[in-house]
């Protein structure tokens, strides 16, 4: 049986922009791989198509992108599309990743408590630096790429069939190596606290050993 | 909680060596200028406050040899 895919692309401002080019690859990957997939950008990132998509289609893989806080992850417009107390129970059974800030810190607890069998994201705010001059072409934007790859590479593995465990240390390895070229770098190696910061704060809950 | 001087101090000389011409975004906080963010160090707010965070426990982090 095929597997599915639901993904989130609110396109609203520049960081919203940038985290959906950055994962607008992960989609023909899962194609290939034969999976449904359930694409969401802009403004049908929205809770009621959320809302319907995980209860008509139970996707087995779950990736949000946009805001959030401790307790959300919001959408198109900064909608709150799952919010811990009020809607979690709608990721049973899923494995969800949350390109978002803090969600992990409350919302991805309760997501598993809520029976999701495993919640990867940010328990603090997830930070990247960009070049405004190549909003047009983020992917192209080789600073944002040292921010962001990681999060393509951990969704692509998942993909792939790796367990969340080798799926993170892949993203996390990403990481490391850019923080260590960085430092040997006389231009950008300011920007190594930032990339420390987002390693440190790259969590996954749940079944480490779960496979997609 | 009120900053120290001398940590603002740091702060913004720290901050001062990121390059120019980019944004940095800080999740829902929004985006900001390496200029925009020293502004928010010297007045201490939120922003401010979280970019103090980042930069101590870097620092921290750096002093322990933890980093990677």
């Amino acid at each position: 049986m095929s597997k599915t895919y639901l993904i989130t692309r609110p396109e609203h401002d520049d960081t919203t922009h940038y985290l959906s080019k950055w994962s607008k690859d992960t989609l023909s990957l899962a194609e290939e791989k034969e999976f449904k997939v359930l694409d969401l950008p802009r403004e049908k990132a929205n809770k009621i198509e959320v809302e319907s998509k995980l209860m008509k289609f139970s996707p087995d893989l779950v990736v949000f992108n946009g805001h959030g806080d401790d307790n959300t992850v919001t959408g198109h417009k900064n909608e709150q599309l799952i919010t811990a107390g009020k809607n979690e129970t709608l990721l049973k059974n899923k494995i969800i990743y949350a390109i978002s800030c803090r969600s992990a810190k409350i919302l991805g607890e309760k997501s598993v408590k809520a029976g999701a069998i495993s919640y990867s994201g940010y328990d603090e705010d997830f930070v990247f630096v960009y070049d405004p001059n190549k909003i047009t072409i983020p992917c192209s934007d080789s600073t944002a790429k040292l921010f962001l790859e990681h999060s393509q590479i951990f969704i692509e593995s998942i993909i792939k069939g790796n367990t969340i465990e080798e799926s993170k240390k892949k993203a996390e390895n990403i990481l490391r190596k850019n923080i260590i070229r960085l430092l040997g770098s006389n231009q950008d190696s300011s920007l190594v606290r930032y990339l420390w910061w987002d390693l440190k704060h790259f969590v996954s809950l749940g079944n480490m050993n779960a496979i997609v | 909680m009120k900053i120290p001087k001398d940590i603002k101090q740091l702060v913004i000389a720290r901050l001062e060596t990121l390059p120019k011409g980019r944004k940095i975004s800080i999740g829902s906080r929004g985006e900001f200028t390496k200029e925009e963010l020293i502004e928010s160090v010297k007045k201490e707010d939120e922003i401010g406050k979280k970019i103090v965070e980042i930069e101590l426990e870097f620092l921290r982090a750096l002093k322990e040899g933890i980093i990677v």
